[in-house]
């Protein structure tokens, strides 16, 4: 098949870097241009050994009429961005991978299946975890039954902060869409921890193969009392075929606050993890779908530290991208599926502030 | 100039290893008789928890109160080597044969309160009826937990427990970072197999960890410790908590306790 041509906009996203290789070095891919939201996320991807031979420019436009034969866009920007750019790129007929937060407003989710359908373009999730090889094992062991019928999932998606690096992320109205406070008489916003990870919203749904019929929240104090958004926060809940769940999707690993990530940015050893207990009426499955991996004590902090030992997540992404696009076929995780997840996150918001259980729509 | 000293004789056997305690009855009397403390009883199963049979009537016994581990997590509280806690994550897993949810729940809560230094105030649980039990509950001081007990652990499998505090400065675990279930002492690879050890107590050397503990809180009520003061109330506290987790699962709310 021929190489899919594809640029990476905004560069603002956390999880931009991660797509620098694959898109080098996969045969599937020809990376033709980037496209940068401000000075300083230009100078950064300069910097990068991968930026090498790939133009960078300042608007999207001026992208898209250097390159009239582009076929396809990561959208690597603020969730508040995306409704905008996947309007413009469905209009150019582009093909679309979307971070992980589409829009938390649904009026806005709403028109981008409407006009990513109308214009036949793929829009595809990034929910990298699909294709990690411990979700893999997870995947199958549950389908041979290894823990029979599933009666309760416990779920983290835990990290450190982006927000010293990506400001955005702590700033309401690029990462929610607007200024929501959490609760009544709460200083705090929507817009942190929870608005960062939907992947065990996510997970619990394939798990199943049930919706999520309620969810109830609460926000735990800040560990990071000076950012205006939540970073530690709860969830229980039920899907609608009676599995029980228990998700915590906080930002509860501390960081040093490093405007470029890198070597040095934890202050806890392991910087993110999503581990998983599924227990079922067979048996139990607990997994570290990050782990193990290699521990060093070394530069810069002298601090003991977890050194990831796979992080290929972004190859299958970009493969079933590539296959979406050339085979005609819609993504795994397309607009329509990842609607009722960000709805349960919605949702969770709603019952932070109500103190009370929200159902979640279908 | 110092008199001559006779040469010290030699050991005449090498130093052994203390035979392991199997009865922890013997130990518990064997720790009363050793530190002179009055009293008598036999540990015993009483309804979701335990107790002591004493001659004048059943004392509550909260023997993870005195666990080594929870009383060092408690210090990290206490010491502020963890300041400003924010979030506790607990979980519990075992097999119906071995402990009850209900028991489950009762010990995961007071082990907030305990290690939190503050009373849990309200619950909001779902539940899959007795078998699995997943709780958002908020203390005193603000702080959150998050509790996860089930019982559909399948008999033959070691429990698995996990108990985490997450503060604006520092994290504190029982568990080691990047592991999911507890480590053992010694792991002996044999050609059966593998077998593990894990000794916490050079006194009652012997007694699993969970024994090690009932022996331990037994002689703390015995000895009338300032630990073991209010069991009988909180013991009825918690009962009444537990009691709330499932009306919180039952009517879908937040149930202040």
């Amino acid at each position: 098949m021929k190489p899919l041509k594809t640029a990476i906009l905004s560069l603002t996203h956390g999880h931009t870097r991660k797509y620098y290789q694959t898109l080098k070095e996969n045969p599937k891919l020809e990376w033709v241009a980037a496209q940068a939201d401000n000075a300083q996320v230009k100078a950064i991807f300069a910097a990068s050994p991968f930026s090498a031979g790939v133009p960078c420019y300042d608007t999207a436009e001026a992208l898209f009429a250097a390159h009239p034969d582009l076929e396809a866009v990561v959208l690597a920007s603020d969730n508040a961005s995306h409704c905008r750019q996947v309007e413009e790129c469905a209009r150019r007929g582009l093909h679309i991978l979307s971070m992980k937060i589409p829009t938390f407003d649904m009026r806005e989710y709403d028109r981008m299946i409407e006009v990513v359908e109308k214009a036949g373009v793929v829009c595809q999730i990034e929910l990298e975890l699909h294709h990690n090889p411990v979700v893999h094992r997870l995947k199958r062991l549950v389908a041979e039954g290894a823990v029979g019928r599933i009666r309760s999932i416990q779920a983290t998606n835990i990290t450190l902060s982006p927000v010293w690096a990506f400001p955005w992320q702590g700033v309401p109205e690029p990462s929610y869409g607007r200024r929501v406070p959490l609760a009544p008489g709460d200083r705090r916003f929507r817009g942190g921890a929870l608005s960062d990870h939907p992947h065990i919203f996510d997970l619990i749904r394939w798990l199943t193969g049930s919706d999520i019929g309620f969810v109830y929240a609460e926000a735990a104090p800040n560990i990071r009392p000076e950012i205006q958004v939540e970073d530690m926060l709860l969830v229980n809940g039920k899907m609608a075929d009676g599995t029980i769940f228990l998700l915590d999707p906080s930002w509860s690993r501390k960081e040093e606050k490093l405007l470029v990530p890198g070597p040095g940015w934890e202050v806890f050893p392991k910087r993110m993890e999503v581990n998983l207990t599924i227990s079922g009426d067979a048996g139990v499955l607990v997994a570290d779908c990050f782990g193990p991996n290699v521990y060093h004590n070394g530069g810069p902090n002298d601090r003991y530290t977890v050194q990831y030992t796979y992080f290929d997540e972004w190859i299958g992404l970009m493969d079933e991208f590539h296959a979406c696009v050339r085979e005609r076929r819609r993504p795994s995780i397309d607009l329509r599926w990842h609607r009722q997840t960000i709805a349960a996150m919605n949702a969770c918001y709603q019952a932070i502030s109500a103190g009370a259980a929200q159902d979640v729509a279908a | 100039m110092k008199p001559a000293v006779s040469p010290l004789a030699p050991n005449p056997a090498p130093a052994a290893a203390p035979a392991p305690i199997a009865d922890r009855d013997a130990a518990l009397r064997r720790l009363l008789d050793k530190y002179r403390i009055a009293g008598e009883g036999r540990i015993v199963a009483d309804g979701d928890g335990w107790a002591l049979a004493t001659p004048a009537g059943n004392r509550a016994l909260l023997p993870w109160r005195c666990e080594r581990r929870f009383i060092e997590l408690r210090r990290l509280v206490e010491s502020r080597t963890l300041e400003d806690v924010s979030t506790l994550r607990f979980a519990a897993l075992d097999h119906a044969g071995s402990r009850s949810l209900r028991a489950q729940l009762l010990r995961e809560l007071d082990l907030c309160a305990f290690v939190a230094g503050a009373e849990v105030v309200s619950v909001f649980a779902v539940c899959d009826r007795e078998r699995a039990a997943n709780v958002v509950a908020a203390l005193a001081n603000g702080v959150r937990a998050s509790v996860e007990c089930s019982v559909l652990l399948p008999a033959g499998n070691r429990p698995v427990d996990r108990h985490e505090i997450i503060a604006r400065r520092g994290v504190g675990s029982d568990r080691v970072v990047d592991t999911q279930v507890p480590q053992a002492s010694i792991y002996a690879f044999g050609a059966g197999g593998e077998r593990r050890f894990t000794d916490t107590d050079a006194e009652l050397y012997g007694l699993g960890e969970d024994d090690v503990a009932l022996v331990r809180a037994a002689m703390a009520v015995l000895q009338g410790a300032p630990v073991a003061a209010d069991w009988e109330e909180r013991r009825r506290r918690l009962q009444t908590q537990v009691a709330a987790v499932f009306q919180s699962d039952q009517t879908r709310s937040r149930v202040q306790v």
